[in-house]
């Protein structure tokens, strides 16, 4: 049987005490009638996500983050920054990051690679704690509802990215400020340093498995106890009609703009970040 | 005062619509129509009128449409009837759900008083995939997988049938696709799969579904019925939850097993006792999902699903 919502309020509670339940508990989402919204996400999840998560982001990578006043408290927004780590804890860690410092609180929309619903029981937790599939018609349609999405423009490349190319952003794909422009909303960029040293990849295989892109062989077997530096910067909010949203040339340059930001913020925390691990 | 022909009329949905379009003061008769030796539980009543039409015969059909549907000058063909059995095949199947349709448009196209065709589809002409967003709005692709079940190749035929006629007509035509009604006595595939002793579902997953009543399917109908304009909408049902919790609150355990060890086990099952339930049919849905967005219908003609479920364990939050 799957995790019942009760059971995973019950574990929440018993991991993490009463706090995680109560942010749950006032988190804003569009309820479908029977406690999930139409995506799946269900708040007792998210409570089980933030206890299950919670010694990562405390004890192993130590979450050092700031700037959680350019999060708009309500409304649809974008938050768009680098990707990295071969696992995707960096995704995780924003997340809760988020649920855990926005008041009221509020759960990011993780934009997942299409392959990630192919996975059992991953895929339907993702789900339960706010991950969608990477389509466009998700991302519209949550835009719409006036949700906030997390959205890694550098998708699988940058998260299988080589040691070597560490903080150097790849291919910064237009979809998110194309989406941003088309809603009226905010894109807020946040730059997250240490997820890039956490798990250096030494090979990658191809994949027996047709909906995985490949699979990763890393130096480590567990993700290295660096320290997460995470800084939120300034909205930005794009001088553009929704019309303009197909305009490849305004796209382009929004994206330029999210993607300068984010690498602001990227030399900015490498500058000031003592070592690896602290 | 407007006439309205109703096929499919001895189905659960069609019979309530039915008694709704009796109770309505802007409809002067009703034509029901529905298969040979069907039982007519419909009422005796001076404003309806109840024939047996063979869908699969297109002389019938015609006769119908040219017969009494004239004389009676209906303006509003409400066609419902489509195969019960998902596992029927062949010509006969296929007549009846593509054929049908083909010929009613084209009939009503050229008749004297027809002015609208609404015509029921099915939430399973929907393509679900990885790559797709699970809520479905009516530019969502359809599926032309050629190995689906030919129940489902022929639905989508016939809602493409219809599309495909959309502002060349002399009449106006409205596509609904409906989420499947969760009702005993409707024939749907969930009903069958959740009034199992147990179900199985695929290992792993959990997917988000939308069911309906026969309830919200009617007040849909009924508003496209007196509606203006044409165009294919979705109609979603009131629930929308995950496939374990419709389980729950049906009161059906379910296990989970590998996708293969399901085929085989429903396709025994229908073997050894007629059950209609496919997985072939729902395979892709019991895996990742699949929601109607209803807000085109929403918009258009007013339809907002009102009714939930009667589940028989009951639902904590709905309502």
């Amino acid at each position: 049987m799957p995790l019942h919502p009760a059971l995973a309020r019950a574990v929440a509670a018993a991991l993490s005490g009463d706090e995680a339940l109560e942010r749950s508990d006032r988190l804003h989402f569009t309820d479908a009638g029977h406690g999930w919204d139409r995506f799946g996400l269900h708040p007792d999840y998210v409570a089980l996500g933030n206890a299950v998560a919670g010694p990562l982001y405390d004890h192993w990578f130590r979450v050092r983050s700031e700037g959680h006043e350019h999060i708009p408290t309500t409304g649809a927004a974008v938050l768009a920054g680098n990707h990295s780590g071969t696992l995707p804890l960096d995704g995780a860690m924003v997340w809760m990051d988020v649920v855990r410092h926005t008041e009221p609180p509020r759960v990011p929309r993780p934009v997942a690679d299409y392959f990630v619903s192919t996975l059992p029981f991953l895929s339907t937790l993702f789900a339960r704690c706010g991950v969608v599939g990477g389509s466009r018609g998700n991302a519209r349609a949550l835009l719409d509802a006036g949700e906030l999405l997390l959205i890694f423009p550098e998708g699988v490349p940058g998260i299988g990215k080589r040691f070597s190319e560490r903080y150097q952003l790849q291919n910064w794909r237009v979809g998110h400020v194309e989406l941003a422009i088309r809603h009226g909303a905010p894109v807020i960029p946040f730059g997250l340093v240490g997820a890039e040293e956490q798990m250096p990849q030494i090979a990658r295989i191809p994949s027996p498995v047709g909906a995985l892109p490949y699979i990763p062989i890393p130096a480590t077997l567990l993700p290295l106890p660096v320290r997460y530096h995470l800084a939120y910067g300034e909205p930005i909010h794009f001088d553009a009609t929704p019309d303009q949203a197909d305009d490849p040339v305004v796209v382009r340059e929004g994206a330029r703009r999210v993607r300068d930001a984010v690498a602001r913020l990227l030399v900015r925390g490498l500058s000031r970040r003592e070592g690896i691990f602290t | 005062m407007m006439s309205v022909l109703v096929t499919g009329a001895t189905h659960p949905v069609g019979r309530q619509l039915v008694h709704q379009l009796l109770s309505d003061a802007r409809v002067g008769h009703v034509l029901a129509s529905g298969r040979h030796g069907d039982p007519a539980p419909l009422p005796n009543h001076a404003r309806l009128s109840h024939l047996p039409l063979d869908l699969t015969k297109s002389r019938e059909v015609h006769d119908v449409l040219f017969g009494p549907a004239r004389d009676l000058g209906v303006e509003v063909v409400v066609h419902l009837g489509r195969t019960p059995d998902p596992w029927r095949r062949g010509r006969s199947a296929h007549a009846g759900d593509v054929e049908a349709v083909r010929s009613i448009l084209d009939l009503s196209d050229r008749h004297p008083t027809i002015r609208r065709v609404v015509i029921l589809s099915h939430a399973v002409v929907y393509r679900v995939g990885l790559d797709l967003p699970i809520l479905v709005t009516e530019d969502h692709p359809l599926n032309l997988d050629p190995r689906s079940p030919q129940v489902v190749r022929d639905r989508v035929e016939a809602d493409l049938t219809a599309c495909a006629r959309m502002g060349l007509a002399d009449c106006e035509i409205v596509v609904l696709r409906c989420a499947e009604a969760l009702e005993v006595g409707t024939g749907g595939q969930l009903v069958d799969y959740l009034s199992a002793p147990l179900a199985l579902r695929p290992l792993g997953f959990d997917p988000m579904i939308n069911v309906a009543t026969v309830q919200d399917l009617v007040a849909s109908i009924d508003l496209a019925t007196f509606g203006h304009g044409e165009g294919v909408f979705n109609i979603p049902g009131y629930d929308t939850l995950p496939l374990t919790a419709a389980a729950d609150l049906w009161g059906t355990p379910t296990i989970p097993a590998p996708g293969r060890w399901i085929e085989a086990a429903y396709a025994w099952r229908h073997r050894l006792t007629g059950s209609r339930f496919s997985w072939g049919l729902n395979r892709q849905r019991l895996h990742f999902g699949l929601v109607l967005d209803g807000t085109r219908a929403r918009d258009a003609f007013g339809y907002v699903p009102r009714n939930p479920v009667a589940w028989p364990r009951g639902s904590q939050r709905a309502g």
